[in-house]
């Protein structure tokens, strides 16, 4: 009994896996054909590789410059976003603060907008008010990590809540007994128990910010350019690259890779904490 | 409980980064929604013209037709999502050999940035030379045509939508499943309560927060897609999959139609606002308050 | 542009590398005179935006270090998609930021450009800083493609970079087989030969169409630009097929307070303009299955895939499709001709009322709200060098100066194209620029659901053709530039 759900939960794992894969895999197909062969009957295996993509993109060093950008950027706002959201989660949850309700549902319209029209605003405010002197945010990755916050300290907020509240407040007041201070509660005794949450927040704020393009592609030029705007080079007016666009992606895959394998660890850590409290 | 001065100390960056990025911007876009704006008008000034804007978009049929279309799509992408979401979540909650591989597996789809999905359907969508007309013609004797059909094209954004994101919901779900507390189910199983009580009665009360802000979420990014479609149709054939989004990014970025574009964004934005806040009150805070 | 030619000339860029020879390789006479001219500049630094196209990428790579060597005026150039270079450079003019000193911009978006005095005028900074006009720069070096980016007063506001012509591509191993020959005459009573109307096209289309289906080959006798939701299949519509049946400037008439309607004096709803689109539609259904989804790259694909027998193609796309091994199967068996007209039309561009086609192609221009106007005009004129001409046209296939054509080498390439070069000096005057309206994107965008919808048949031709009319004429009055 026990050995055939195994094997069937394996099937279905395999089948759900082919489902997820097979894009990916198309998208490997893609990078390592000349775009000629992409416009004939198609094939689902490969048959030959050209690797004219690869030497191309390994070759170009300004696209390094914005693997670099894009890390820094996506690190940074993940980081910022879940710090400043778990603080204002516990907050949420853990005082009774006017209006908090009100408060808790604002933050998430901030995530609402179109991104499209706010570009102007957030370009006219960069460049001309958010400023010191001869430093304004347009073109920086401070710039951006800052901006990113409007889409993913939301998110954070709206991630973290459920998990915090679910953390009994018994545990806080016990330790307030003992004498601990706020710092220390929160970090020692909250922070342990949010893991998975925050684990999980960090890695999709991550991503969030790695993939996103309309923001980055307007609010940078030289210095900040990520590797999603990178990618945009690739289609212009006389078309799109997919060949170039696909080897890139494959290459933005393996950061993104071992971030969420370096996070997902956590998530598992989770798991027994249901045993640990038990 | 401690001072609650402490509590707004906490959730003052919070505030003021949201002010500055956020608040002000959108101040500036509801500015310019009352104003008509076209650089490459005759005059090219920015001239006030009252509500002329929302009056004009009551009766754009592009928008409206645009509105139906997102709204359609929204629903089905993001029921089915949260569904298949949540059923992969529930079967990642056992153990099975291989586990972690099949979990990272999963998120893949995550890590990839919308233009490229959005290319990558475009390529294995293409009629004649896309690799799923070819089977679906070859197996089904069934012609796939984006290019053609309306609905073909709105399945096919539906798909790849579910496709790139239902690993966010999983994902949520997980870490919101891993956090319950055990004893409600020990206590339930010793009452001798069936798997299907254990789910309406026990987990899905405990978890639907989660659930909810999961839809939230996906119900606000399904609402101003943009990226992945753009490459995959161009919002087409005809506006079949142009939606808000696309609408508004053909507005604003070539028609650079900035006033009535930002009337379109200020009226999308309240919708949805109106949509959340309706659940929201409903469902959600509620729960918070019994929390 | 397509994958293929980027790989191509990188590839090319690599073996030259190798030698030890690129970007040194070209030599620039006066060096001296620039090295001057560049020492008024120590530490300014000129910023450009432009596409990621392979002429694009070689003033990147190639002309933008060599002027930094000169000159010691450093050069960054940022390349982004089609939608967001216009979009930028649209907004830091629009808020006088300054933060680009050059813009490419292309032989549309000039005359919105000059609507809104967004561009500095060379001619006339060069007059007021006679110590900044180079030697070996004028303009009276370049072909008629620069003429698009005159001003009303005839001055020049952008320095063309790149020029192509959309040409009527066949396949020379089709056309020249005997047996498609004999079947073809059977079944049409004449010679195969390259269309020169819109009947002849057709026939031939539809002949080829149904002998490689009786074949069970994969190939079409067409191709079409005919994507459902993209703007490429508007352009293929107004640029290369409205001029052939005799409908100009896309049947929107300035003189008439820019109509569109035939009721007040446009033609977009005219009887030619139906028939048209009826013509192209009936060519479209006979085109290789992905063209509802192809834009300007993938119909060069299609055809370098071998996938169709004929068709209009970009230029730019000519070189790799007719010389690069790697990248196309139907190397060496390309012809080049003129698109095919209706009776009547020839004549009627010959004697200088009409165009064939769009002249394409795009300039560097100086924004006003620049702050490094000089350098930056020092940067224009060094593009404009006859001495980098050679090699850039090698690399690209663009030429903006006459004196291109007489390159040896060039000549050599001409020829490996089926002499595309020769047809764009002997024929480029048949081509003109966009019409000279600064609303293009603005009616395009109104119009452009509609064209999709019948594209898609949901709508009818006449029905929608009247409707684009219409719109195009409320769009125009909202904007302002129809009075009533």
């Amino acid at each position: 009994m026990k050995r055939q759900s195994t094997w069937l939960s394996l099937v279905f794992w395999i089948a759900v896996s082919l489902i997820t894969l097979f894009p990916i895999y198309w998208l490997f197909v893609i990078s390592v054909k000349p775009a000629v062969d992409l416009f004939t009957t198609p094939d689902l295996f490969l048959k030959s590789f050209y690797w004219q993509n690869y030497l191309d993109v390994l070759t170009d060093r300004t696209l390094r410059g914005y693997m670099w950008n894009s890390l820094i950027v996506s690190s940074g706002n993940a980081l910022l976003v879940t710090t400043l959201g778990f603080l204002a989660c516990y907050a949420l949850t853990r005082y009774d603060l006017g209006g908090k309700e009100s408060i808790f549902f604002w933050t998430i319209t901030n995530r609402m907008a179109p991104p499209a029209v706010f570009l102007l605003p957030l370009f006219l405010l960069m460049t001309s008010y958010y400023r010191i002197g001869n430093f304004s945010l347009l073109d920086t990755k401070i710039g951006l990590i800052l901006v990113y916050c409007t889409l993913n300290l939301p998110f954070a907020i709206w991630t973290l809540r459920p998990t915090l509240d679910g953390i009994p407040k018994d545990l806080d007041e016990a330790a307030y007994m003992d004498g601990a201070s706020s710092w220390k509660v929160i970090s020692e005794v909250v922070f342990p128990l949010a893991r998975p949450g925050v684990a999980v927040t960090l890695m999709l704020t991550w991503v969030f910010a790695w993939n996103e393009y309309l923001l980055a592609a307007t609010l940078t030029n030289f210095n900040a350019r990520t590797l999603t705007t990178g990618l945009s080079e690739y289609v212009t007016t006389t078309g799109t690259e997919w060949g170039v666009m696909a080897t890139i992606s494959v290459f933005t895959l393996i950061p993104a890779l071992i971030v969420f394998s370096l996070v997902q660890k956590h998530i598992v850590a989770g798991l027994t904490f249901g045993a640990v409290k038990g | 409980m401690q001072s609650n001065k402490l509590g707004w100390f906490l959730l003052a960056p919070t505030l003021v980064v949201l002010f500055f990025f956020g608040v002000v911007p959108f101040l500036y876009v509801v500015w310019l929604a009352f104003h008509q704006w076209n650089p490459f008008a005759v005059d090219p000034t920015i001239i006030y013209n009252g509500a002329e804007n929302f009056r004009r978009l009551v009766f754009d049929q592009a928008f409206l037709s645009s509105l139906g279309v997102t709204l359609a799509f929204t629903f089905f992408a993001v029921t089915t999502q949260v569904i298949l979401g949540y059923v992969l979540a529930q079967a990642f909650m056992r153990d099975f050999p291989g586990k972690a591989i099949f979990r990272t597996i999963h998120t893949l789809p995550l890590i990839m940035a919308p233009i490229i999905v959005g290319s990558i359907w475009k390529l294995m969508t293409t009629p004649s030379i896309g690799i799923i007309p070819h089977y679906l013609d070859q197996w089904f004797g069934y012609d796939l045509n984006i290019g053609q059909s309306a609905i073909a094209a709105f399945t096919i954004t539906v798909i790849m939508d579910v496709w790139h994101w239902t690993p966010l919901v999983t994902l949520t779900l997980i870490a919101a499943l891993v956090s319950l507390p055990p004893d409600p189910f020990e206590q339930a199983q010793i009452d001798g309560a069936n798997r299907r009580q254990i789910f309406w009665h026990i987990t899905l009360p405990m978890i639907s927060p989660a659930i909810l802000a999961t839809v939230f979420i996906r119900l606000m990014d399904a609402l101003r897609t943009v990226d992945e479609v753009l490459m995959l149709t161009g919002g087409g054939p005809g506006s079949a999959t142009r939606y808000l989004g696309v609408h508004i990014f053909r507005e604003v970025f070539p028609r650079t139609n900035y006033g009535y574009g930002s009337a379109v964004s200020v009226i999308v934005l309240y919708l949805t606002i109106v949509v959340c806040w309706l659940l929201f009150v409903g469902l959600i805070a509620p729960r918070n308050k019994k929390a | 542009m397509t994958i293929s030619l980027k790989a191509g000339a990188s590839a090319l860029a690599l073996a030259l590398a190798a030698q030890g020879a690129f970007a040194q390789d070209i030599q620039i006479e006066n060096a001296d005179w620039w090295q001057e001219a560049g020492a008024k500049f120590d530490g300014v630094t000129i910023r450009g935006v432009t596409e990621s196209t392979p002429p694009s990428n070689f003033v990147t790579d190639v002309i933008a270090p060599k002027f930094e060597e000169l000159t010691g005026i450093r050069v960054e150039i940022e390349t982004t998609s089609w939608d967001q270079m216009y979009d930028k450079a649209i907004k830091d003019m629009e808020a006088g930021t300054g933060i680009y000193d050059v813009v490419y911009i292309e032989q549309d978006i000039v005359y919105s450009y000059l609507s809104r005095d967004f561009l500095v005028d060379m001619t006339a900074a060069l007059e007021e800083n006679s110590d900044l006009q180079a030697p070996g720069y004028s303009e009276d070096n370049f072909t008629t493609f620069a003429d698009y980016f005159r001003g009303e007063n005839g001055d020049l506001f952008g320095v063309p970079m790149e020029a192509f012509i959309k040409i009527y591509l066949y396949r020379t191993d089709l056309f020249d087989d005997e047996e498609i020959r004999a079947a073809f005459q059977e079944q049409t009573g004449r010679e195969l030969e390259p269309a020169k109307t819109h009947e002849e096209y057709a026939e031939i289309a539809e002949f080829f169409t149904q002998y490689f289906q009786e074949q069970g080959e994969d190939i079409w006798g067409t191709t079409a630009q005919a994507h459902t939701g993209h703007p490429a299949s508007w352009y293929e519509y107004v640029e290369s097929i409205l001029p052939t049946f005799g409908v100009y400037n896309w049947g929107i008439n300035a003189d008439e307070d820019y109509a569109a309607t035939v009721e007040h004096g446009g033609e977009m709803n005219s009887d030619t303009a139906k028939e048209a689109l009826t013509w192209w539609l009936s060519m479209r259904d006979i085109a290789p299955p992905e063209s509802v989804q192809s834009t300007w790259t993938e119909v060069a694909t299609t055809f370098a895939a071998g996938r169709a027998a004929q068709g209009l193609v970009y230029g730019e796309n000519a070189a790799w499709i007719a010389s690069d091994e790697n990248q196309s199967r139907v190397v060496g068996n390309v012809g080049v001709a003129l698109p095919p007209v209706e009776d009547g039309v020839m004549e009627e561009i010959e004697a200088g009322n009409g165009y064939i086609g769009y002249y394409d192609g795009g300039a560097f221009g100086i924004p006003v709200s620049s702050n490094n106007h000089e350098a930056a005009l020092l940067f224009a004129q060094f593009l404009a060098l006859p001495d980098l001409q050679e090699e850039w046209a090698l690399a690209a296939p663009r030429i903006t100066l006459t004196s291109t054509y007489d390159s040896e080498r060039v000549q050599q390439l001409d020829e490996d194209l089926g002499g595309y070069f020769s047809m764009m000096r002997d024929d480029g005057a048949l081509f003109q620029g966009a019409p000279p309206y600064p609303f293009h994107a603005q009616v395009r965008e109104a119009v452009a659901p509609i064209f999709y919808s019948i594209l898609t048949g949901s709508t009818g031709v006449d029905e929608g053709l009247d409707q684009m009319a219409e719109r195009a004429e409320q769009e125009l009055t909202n904007l302002g530039y129809r009075t009533n």
